[in-house]
């Protein structure tokens, strides 16, 4: 079941180099989160009940509803275009999922021979995960996109740290307070303001300060 | 517990800031919390002290977090005659995050585990982010938005680094610092090395260190005065003291050069974007947002050299944060005088405003080392290391960058402080006095350090 799972995590990566539509990435972002919902329920015997619930919840309510919920809603009011407009193609970007898939899977069979509780195909699919949401950032100009590829990043983050689970429990809890704490402010406070004070949300708009 | 009694104060004076609404009331509150957290810093720094070991705090903590108490201290001095344009519920928010911030500094500082500091280092984040942003203003907006994305992206990775820090260690189930050393002989290498490149990158970005620093001439030019004072001096320390201690767990596993080696890379990389920066712009603020990379860059250079260089790198760090702060809150002064960012439309700073002139030029000549600042003694010391290290060619690259920053900085601050003015401004006291303090500090304390190591 856990592997399925992983399975469809890292095709949502491939999927997210080839689509053209910001709420396809959106709808992405929901079934990552019901993924990693579903992966915490299948470690519940490696948590303590209040640990367990506080990360489940986190999951479920931040990673699954309030934040596609919140981006989507952006993307509706601020009139955004909705299409991704990234500066590379999606043959390119398509191939550098797959160099990065390579790359993370030959890491991951290292990690197993040093770890023995780390699990290589989870492995590579979170690095994979973490590569991936570095490369849309770095790939596209619109801000809503890069946030997009941060939270692609964190829940890379959030299923390595879930693979250390068993060794060691509070690691998880920590890697979801990143999630709380910093998509509650990029989302909420700055998108918001910075949206109202610059009239299209595009990086190149934020040239101002420079030298 | 010691990390409830730092939070304590912060969180009740933001209650109690959020139901009286009262402006001179917030100023006080920031006052007294500086004023406490000076007093812990004191306690902990006597060498008879039994808090310190109570709480389990090593000497580098104790002289990080006194560090930042003596800033925080001139910072809540200098806001006090600050003008206020602040609406009363934004002086409420100011009010907490300011001691939010230096309350996540505090427990960041003083914590040895890991995942603690990283928690903490975070939570820096978020304040001080709403801290810049304060202004509203399209270029403060903007400032905020790089800090808080840049450095996120800084700090996701720098847990990916923890993360594989706990792989490299299959039988550990703690991230205390202590255990991690204790455990260093079974740490597989490959995976420290890979966390360590990690945590470099990550806690690097919030360090300020070249490549990676395209956040802080931003985040510092446009944050209000005390605040890049703060930012500046104290929260680049912060974000700093992991990779120290990170550097320590890489020594204990013998892997001591490869950490060496990427911190005189990273360090000669940033005096190198310094230099350049600081020949070219022409806004002060930013000038000075480049000396504090620079500045990072010598103390990575001085803890890439280890043994008794430790030592000037510590001498670096604290003369660094009090001279520093120093020259932005000056900055603050000048801005007020002359309301302009640019150092060639500014001119005549003695005239206008002799203390604030002499501040200036002493700030100047304090951080470009000149003697008695404790930056003279540090910089000679790492100079002297690397000759003795037989580093020819990285010492000459390093006299160059440092004279020409020299002249850099020189070129800015004679033309701020010389030529004709135009008006006389005076300027409220409290305007004067912590910069006076701080430049004090710096000298006299490298005394107090060498007490504190016997």
């Amino acid at each position: 079941m856990a592997d399925i799972l992983l399975v469809i995590f890292g095709v949502s990566l491939l999927f997210a180099s080839i689509t053209n539509m910001l709420s396809s990435i959106v709808r992405i972002l929901i079934a990552q989160g019901m993924i990693l919902f579903v992966l915490t329920l299948l470690k519940t015997t490696e948590f303590n009940a209040w640990e367990f619930a506080f990360v489940a919840l986190e999951t479920i309510v931040f990673k699954t509803v309030l934040i596609p919920w919140f981006i989507s809603d952006t993307i509706n009011k601020n009139g955004i275009k909705r299409e991704v407009e990234p500066s590379v193609s999606n043959f390119f970007s398509l191939g550098s999922m797959t160099a990065i898939f390579a790359f993370a899977f030959f890491i991951a069979l290292w990690s197993g021979k040093v770890n023995q509780n780390l699990y290589p195909l989870h492995f590579g699919i979170a690095f994979a995960a973490i590569l991936k949401g570095l490369f849309i950032i770095i790939a596209n100009k619109k801000l809503i996109t890069h946030l997009m590829g941060y939270l692609i990043m964190e829940n890379g983050i959030f299923l390595l740290s879930l693979a250390l689970g068993s060794q060691m429990p509070h690691i998880v809890s920590l890697g979801v307070s990143l999630d709380i704490l910093l998509s509650i402010l990029i989302a909420v406070l700055f998108l918001n303001k910075i949206s109202s004070t610059f009239e299209d949300v595009d990086s190149d708009e934020l040239s101002t300060l420079r030298d | 517990m010691l990390y409830i009694y730092l939070w304590l104060f912060p969180l009740l004076a933001g209650a109690i800031a959020w139901i009286l609404k009262n402006r001179t009331l917030n100023r006080t509150l920031v006052l007294s919390h500086a004023a406490l957290h000076l007093g812990a810093g004191i306690a902990f720094a006597l060498p008879e002290s039994a808090l310190a070991a109570r709480f389990g705090i090593d000497s580098l903590s104790i002289w990080f977090f006194f560090i930042s108490s003596v800033l925080y201290f001139a910072v809540a001095l200098y806001s006090l005659t600050q003008k206020q344009s602040l609406s009363i519920r934004q002086s409420g928010i100011y009010t907490f995050c300011l001691m939010a911030f230096v309350a996540s500094m505090d427990v960041a500082n003083l914590s040895r585990d890991l995942g603690l500091i990283w928690v903490f280092v975070e939570t820096t984040t978020l304040a001080s982010a709403m801290l810049i942003s304060f202004e509203h203003r399209k270029q403060s907006l903007e400032a905020a938005w790089k800090y808080l994305f840049i450095c996120s992206i800084g700090i996701a990775l720098a847990f990916v680094g923890i993360l594989l820090l706990v792989i490299a260690m299959p039988n550990n189930p703690s991230l205390t610092l202590d255990t991690v050393l204790a455990l260093s002989e079974t740490i597989s290498p490959f995976w420290l090395k890979v966390s360590f490149v990690f945590m470099l990158i990550g806690f690097g970005t919030k360090v300020g260190v070249a490549p990676l620093h395209f956040w802080l001439p931003d985040a510092h030019s446009e944050a209000p005065a005390p605040v890049s004072a703060l930012l500046s001096g104290a929260l680049l320390n912060t974000a700093l003291l992991p990779l120290l201690r990170m550097k320590s767990v890489m020594d204990a596993c013998h892997l001591g050069n490869l950490a060496s080696q990427l911190f005189l890379v990273l360090g000669l990389a940033s005096m190198f974007i310094a230099a350049v920066f600081i020949l070219k712009i022409k806004n002060y603020k930013r000038l000075l947002a480049y000396s504090s990379i620079e500045n990072m860059g010598i103390i990575l250079i001085a803890f890439a050299m280890g043994g008794w260089m430790k030592t000037a790198g510590m001498i670096h760090i604290m003369g660094h944060s009090m001279i520093k702060a120093a020259f932005f809150l000056c900055a603050g002064n000048v801005y007020s005088i002359f309301g302009k960012k640019d150092y060639d439309k500014c001119s005549g700073l003695l005239g206008a405003n002799p203390p604030s002139g002499w501040l200036w030029l002493l700030s100047f000549m304090f951080i470009v080392g000149m003697p008695p600042s404790p930056l003279f003694v540090s910089e000679f010391f790492i100079a002297m290391g690397l000759l003795k290290s037989g580093y020819y060619a990285v010492l000459a690259v390093y006299f160059i960058l440092l004279a020409s920053i020299a002249y850099g900085l020189g070129r800015a601050s004679l033309n701020i402080t010389m030529g004709k003015p135009e008006k006389h401004v005076p300027l409220p006291f409290l305007q004067y006095l912590p910069q006076t303090l701080l430049l004090l500090g710096a000298v006299l304390l490298p005394f107090l350090l060498m007490y504190l190591l016997n």
